[in-house]
């Protein structure tokens, strides 16, 4: 069963990740990108990497493709909203529905995972221990690795300072090259 | 799950390859940014397969994981920067097309 779970889920992680390179819009690219790391990060799952999993949807899903997502909207690049006038028309584009049907259904998964014991069913029974268990992580990440560890931390410090010196709005009257 | 892990190493190299290729084929500096991030989900589906691999019950392989979580902390560093760098040069040329720098070209 997993077997079939994860060709499926390949192919739908390169589908989507070809969605990524063959869209129009950059706004249609982030969206198939999502798709793509949804996929992996099942993919990771049933491999038995369940931190992994909740990294790459935190991290990636999470922060990186909404940074992504907030670039596309500040620069006006999306045109997805150009057929659609007003929220009635925006509710009956197909997107819009498909929107619908997802939030519906995790809605009722919610619904039945909390009333489990009203509807006479039994938990499932929780996963077995995957390969990177979080002692094991951090027993890593903190004892042999802990200089790399540092260095990403000084890496990320100078990343901000980085962004925000170049997306800072020049103040006019100034020359950037002067200071 | 029974699938070998050479499968794992299949889907990485096919998804990388459609990274390259986005990033050599498009256009707009967004997309290829995108593109490289896919390369480097790509690299992380590696080094997990590689781990996995190596993993016997009872002891596992956890130089993979390790790996992975520093490549998604540059990936996060890129994607800042590169980003930064787009809406600086959006602010200069009001496009994100690359075609539209090439004052290095000579």
């Amino acid at each position: 069963m997993a077997e079939v779970f994860f060709y499926a889920l390949s192919a739908l992680a390169v589908l989507f990740a070809l969605g990524v390179v063959l869209a129009k819009s950059p706004m249609m690219s982030v969206l198939n990108l999502l798709g793509s790391f949804f996929c992996l990060s099942v993919i990771y799952l049933l491999a038995g990497f369940q931190f992994m999993a909740a990294a790459q949807i935190l991290v990636y899903a999470g922060a990186i493709l909404v940074l992504f997502l907030f670039v596309i909207m500040l620069l006006n690049l999306g045109d997805i909203s150009a057929h659609s006038t007003g929220f009635l028309g925006a509710l009956r584009s197909t997107g819009a529905k498909i929107g619908v049907a997802v939030a519906v259904a995790i809605g009722l998964a919610l619904l039945i995972s909390v009333n489990l014991g009203m509807l006479g069913l039994k938990p499932a029974e929780s996963l077995p221990d995957g390969i990177d268990g979080m002692t094991g992580i951090a027993t890593e990440l903190f004892g042999r690795y802990a200089l790399p560890f540092e260095a990403v931390s000084v890496l990320l410090l100078a990343t901000m300072v980085a962004v925000v010196v170049l997306a800072k709005r020049q103040r006019p009257g100034t020359d950037a090259r002067k200071s | 799950m029974q699938v070998p892990s050479e499968h794992l190493l299949i889907l990485a190299a096919v998804l990388f390859a459609i990274g390259v290729l986005g990033f050599l084929v498009r256009r707009n500096v967004i997309v290829v940014l995108m593109c490289v991030e896919l390369m480097l989900n790509a690299a992380n589906l590696t080094f997990l397969a590689a781990s996995r691999q190596h993993s016997i019950p009872g002891e596992p392989n956890l130089v993979g994981p390790v790996f992975a979580i520093f490549v998604i902390a540059i990936a996060a560093a890129e994607a800042a920067v590169g980003l930064a760098l787009v809406i600086a040069l959006f602010r200069l040329r009001q496009t994100t097309e690359s075609d539209a720098m090439q004052e290095m070209e000579g």
